[in-house]
This record gives C-alpha cells, structure tokens and sequence, in this order.
C-alpha cells in the first residue's frame, strides 16, 4: 500500500502551530516514514495538487482564501483543521467585533485599499468548508497532534475531549480560579491540553473553543455566586470565542 | 499488635528515616493554601494537621490514568502490572473508609488485579482529623472516624501521637519508631476526646436522617424536582466526580504507537456527571440531560453502590465536591435534606 500524501496550508495564523509539528524533532521522522508530504511551505519548496489529507493551519478572512481552500477541500480526501485560528477562528475573530473599514485603516493604514488586503469577516475552516477532523489549541499540543495522526493512520477514530478543562485541572490539584472568586472559562473550555494555563496561576483562555454542549444558561446565576457578571465572563472571552 | 505513644518530634524522627530509607513515602503536603498527597522528600514537609486534599487518596490506587496492557494491533497482548511498594502518610478516616469500599468494590465480581495490586503494595498510616475543612459532613456519614482499613491509626494529643498499630506490617513501622511506649490510660481517654470532639465538629452540613435510610428514601425521589432545579446550573463538568473518593468509574482508551504495530491500553478517570460519560456505540447517549446525570451520581452514592456493599453509603462526607463544584450545587446533603423535606415517608 502507498503511503497516504499530506498537504499542509496555512492561511490566516502566526504559523505557530506548524511550528509545534516541526518542534516534533525526532518524532517528526516517524511521520515521514509513514506519510509522504507533498507540500509544506514552511518546511519545504516543493508543491504538489496530489494529495490525500489536507491539514489546514489559520483562519479564512478574504474571498481568495475561501476560493483556494474550496479547491484544496475538493482534492483531499480527509481534511483536518489545525490549531485554533482554524479550528474556532482563533483571535483573528476579534476583529469581527468591530467594523471592517475601521479595521483595516488601523492595521495597513495608507494601504488600507489595497486589493490583496481586502479581509473579510473571520471564519473558521468548518464555516467555509466541511472539516473531517479538529486539532484544537492554541497552539497545539504536539503529542496530541501525533496521537491523532496515529489514530488516522491506524483506521481509528481520534480521541478528542468533549468534557471541559476542569476535568484536567482536578486530575493535575490545580486549585480552581472560582476559590478566589475569578473568572476561568474552564467549566466551558474543551479539554486536551492538560489545563497549563490555570496551572500556571492563569485563567484558561477558552482557546479549544467550548465543549459541544456550554451550560450558557447557567452563566448569569453562578457568575452572581461569586460576584462576578456575565459581561465580565464575556468580556474574557473576546479573545479566542468571538462569533 | 500494640498501642502506644510517641511525641511528635520522635514521630518526625521516624518519618525523616522512613523518608531516607528505600521506600516510597508518600504524604500531605501544602499546596499553596490547600493540601495535596505527594511524594515525602522531607519529613518537616508532612502536614498532618491538614484540614482536606484537593485529591484523595484513591490516586494511588487508581491513578488518574494508568497502562493497563501493551498489545499488537490485531495479535498478542500483555498486561502491565504495577508493583511499587508505597507508605502512605496521613490518611483521613472518611478516607480510608472510602479506600476500604473501593477495595471492596474492585475485590468482587471480576477481580481487579490492577486496582489490588497497587493497593496490596501500600502501607497505610492514617491520621484522626485535627483541623475540619470548611465543607465536611463526615460526621453525618458515621465517618468522622474510623476502625478498620489503616496498618497504623494516629491520634494528635498535644505534643504527642497515639500510634495504633492494626496489622503486621504496622507493627514493624511502630518497631522502628525509637521512643515509643505503651499508652497509658490518660493518652487513651485523650484519645476518646479527640474522637469526640470530631463527631461533632466535622458536620458542616447536618444530614437531617441516619445515611442508612438514603437508599429507602431515593426509592421515593426519582422524579423529584430537586434534579432539575439544580441541574440547570451544572457545568457537565465532573469536579464532584474527580474530586470523590468513592467515585471509580473510569474509560478505556487505546493509543497506538509510531510503528502502527504496537499499542498500549490506558485508562483514566471517567464522570458520571460528563456529558458523554454514557455515551454508547451508534453515538446514543443513555443520560443527555444534565439533570438525569446529575441524578444518577447522587443514586449511586446513596442507593446503587450501597446495594453492592451491603449498605455501606458510598458518601463519606469529605466535602470535596461541595468545595469544587463552581455551580455549587453539588452538596449531597442539600439534596437528601431537599427530598427528605419534600417528600411523603411512611
């Protein structure tokens, strides 16, 4: 049997989730022993339109994007979405918060019309085109990027959390951000990170996106439990769960 | 097998040697504010006037994830098993009475040689409560203290351990500990008071009926409101579960390695209270609603698993869960005294 053949592209991100692959370092030859990649900008000069997963790095936020990802969906058997700005959009929907035309003047200034920059409403991958599978994270996690491809290779269906990073918290005893009456968007959070961010002493940032099904009605009443608001709950999660 | 009593220095002195010696030690520590069960590298590190750990216990019978075989894909398979011998420092009494259910649980039906080994392989030193968390109920469970279960059972009274030595391999720790007499009637009365003292003060929250009527009064609560009331703020996200020592459900997971030939079969710590904790084959889930998984835990604590262990309640009023529930509605106590208010008996 030949080997499967892997594209991957990146669109609208800060290519750090690629960099995790490549950060696989001896790992990444096992890789290469069971796919052929065929294209990687940044790891490679060749190219190729033959190829049987396509992974996606980034967010879509101008109609040539779109354009081109339509044709990469269209070639790939299986499509994979990696990393945040592809998986949920990532902080480039913060910009989706404002109006466009103030936007781009903020960010290219005298350039602002310029034709290759005329960006869009930020999507995720899956608001575009159909995606077979998610690699969640900002950035993503490498061993599970490696389990997942593993799982793929293998003919079996990838694990990936539907439970919420509280659950990965207590595995580890980090001590709940709500002991102390702040904000953590863990109880919404999809897990599979291994909770770093409250370990470290942060909140988590919701950067997997939600669970499948967030309890949002529960957010008013428990958020009054600790004195908080669910403007200040949303006000957290303008960063990486903006619509 | 003895009883006697040591001073608190002499104790440390014994836990510094036990630290220096081959064994694995393992006990309470600080953890910022709250405590954790850790590795023992130092003897003046062990807390033993701990109020609750984040954790309990149980990881060290059933680690949060653990190998449970190697295997070929598709061909021979091999079990991992665990052998490390382990002193374990500081348990509490609702504790061991959890350990002792858990042993109970994973000894019947279909025996769990991975479960028992480990828990073969440890040495218990438990330790009578000295300072009561803010949430326990331990007292309202008949666990504030406990008989069975421990090599050794540690009593605080005042600069001095009553060491209670219940099995052979207690006995030789209490042999190793220089200074130790034999308890006088004083220290045993002192005892007694400390006994006392904890069956009243660990009852932060008043079960208003003896635990052995749960069973009989969650025949009558299936359809109670109570589920649904506080259901809708849960967050579907296990804290209770994680956080209990009677909770043991787990899933198995298999993880294939590079050379797509070999693999290893783990498992790690499942919750009722997940969303997808009862999701079967063809993706049907048996208990969508939050409210019937939230049922089901409170079932299993007081109806269920009492059913398998001869009516042991399988809540021993720890208070974990009221503490790590962010919704706050996980008390257990809240909930029967709900029902128990609200509902018909005759």
């Amino acid at each position: 049997m030949s080997k499967p053949r892997v594209a991957i592209f990146d669109f609208a991100c800060c290519e750090g989730c690629q960099l995790q692959i490549v950060n696989l370092e001896e790992e990444i030859l096992n890789l290469i022993d069971l796919v052929d990649v065929v294209e990687w900008r940044e790891a490679m000069s060749e190219q190729s339109h033959e190829y049987d997963i396509a992974i996606i790095e980034g967010s879509i936020t101008r109609p040539e994007d779109a354009q081109k990802l339509e044709v990469i969906r269209s070639r790939a058997k299986i499509l994979i979405a990696l990393g945040a700005c592809a998986t949920i959009g990532g902080v480039n929907k913060i910009k989706n918060n404002f109006d466009l035309n103030e936007v781009r003047e903020c960010v290219y200034g005298k350039d602002a019309q310029m034709p290759h920059l005329n960006t869009e409403v930020t999507k995720a991958v899956d608001e575009v085109v159909e995606v077979d599978f998610k690699i969640h994270g900002c950035p993503i996690e490498g061993s599970e990027f490696a389990q997942i491809i593993r799982s793929l290779l293998v003919g079996k269906t990838p694990f990936v959390p539907d439970y919420p990073v509280c659950v990965e918290c207590k595995a580890k005893e980090t001590i709940c951000r709500y002991e102390y009456n702040e904000i953590c968007l863990g109880p919404i959070s999809r897990a599979g990170c291994g909770a770093p961010c409250p370990t470290a002493g942060w909140r988590c940032f919701g950067c997997r996106g939600t669970v499948d099904d967030p309890n949002v009605e529960a957010a008013q009443e428990v958020m009054e439990k600790y004195d908080l608001t669910v403007d200040d709950l949303k006000q957290k999660m303008v960063l990486f769960n903006t619509k | 097998m003895s009883v006697s009593t040591v001073t608190k220095e002499q104790f440390k002195s014994f836990v510094a040697a036990l630290v220096d010696s081959d064994q694995n030690v393992v006990g309470v520590q600080a953890k910022d504010d709250k405590f954790a069960f850790g590795e023992l590298t130092d003897a003046n590190a062990l807390r033993l006037d701990y109020d609750v750990t984040i954790l309990p216990p149980k990881k060290y019978m059933l680690p949060q994830r653990e190998a449970l075989m190697n295997f070929e894909v598709a061909g021979a398979a091999e079990s991992v098993q665990p052998d490390e011998k382990m002193v374990l420092l500081g348990v509490h009494p609702y504790d061991m009475i959890a350990i002792n259910q858990m042993d109970e649980l994973f000894s019947q039906g279909e025996y769990d040689t991975h479960y028992m080994n480990r828990r073969n392989n440890i040495t218990i030193i438990a330790c009578d409560v000295v300072t009561d968390s803010k949430n326990v109920f331990a007292a309202s469970m008949n666990s504030a203290t406990c008989d069975t279960g421990y090599d050794i059972l540690l009593t605080a009274i005042g600069d001095a351990y009553v060491v209670d030595a219940a099995t052979d391999k207690g006995q030789a720790l209490v042999d190793m500990m220089s200074g130790a007499n034999e308890a006088t009637d004083a220290d045993l009365k002192k005892r007694e008071a400390v006994h006392e003292k904890n069956i009243a003060a660990l009852n932060k929250h008043e079960l208003e009926c003896k635990p052995s009527f749960l069973p009989k009064l969650l025949e009558k609560a299936y359809d109670h409101p109570v589920w649904e009331e506080r259901a809708r703020l849960c967050y579907s996200c296990g804290s209770c579960n994680q956080v209990c020592p009677t909770c043991y459900c787990f899933d198995v997971q298999d993880e294939v390695n590079w050379d797509l030939k070999t693999g290893t079969r783990c498992r790690a710590w499942d919750g009722c209270l997940l969303t997808n904790f009862a999701t079967v084959a063809g993706d049907h889930n048996f208990r969508k609603k939050r409210a019937d998984r939230f049922r089901h835990r409170l079932y299993r604590k007081g109806k269920y698993v009492p059913g398998k262990i001869d009516g042991q309640i399988a809540c021993v009023g720890c208070g974990r869960c009221v503490t790590a529930c962010t919704a706050k509605i996980a008390n257990p106590v809240e909930v029967y005294n709900t029902i128990l208010e609200t509902t018909e008996l005759r």
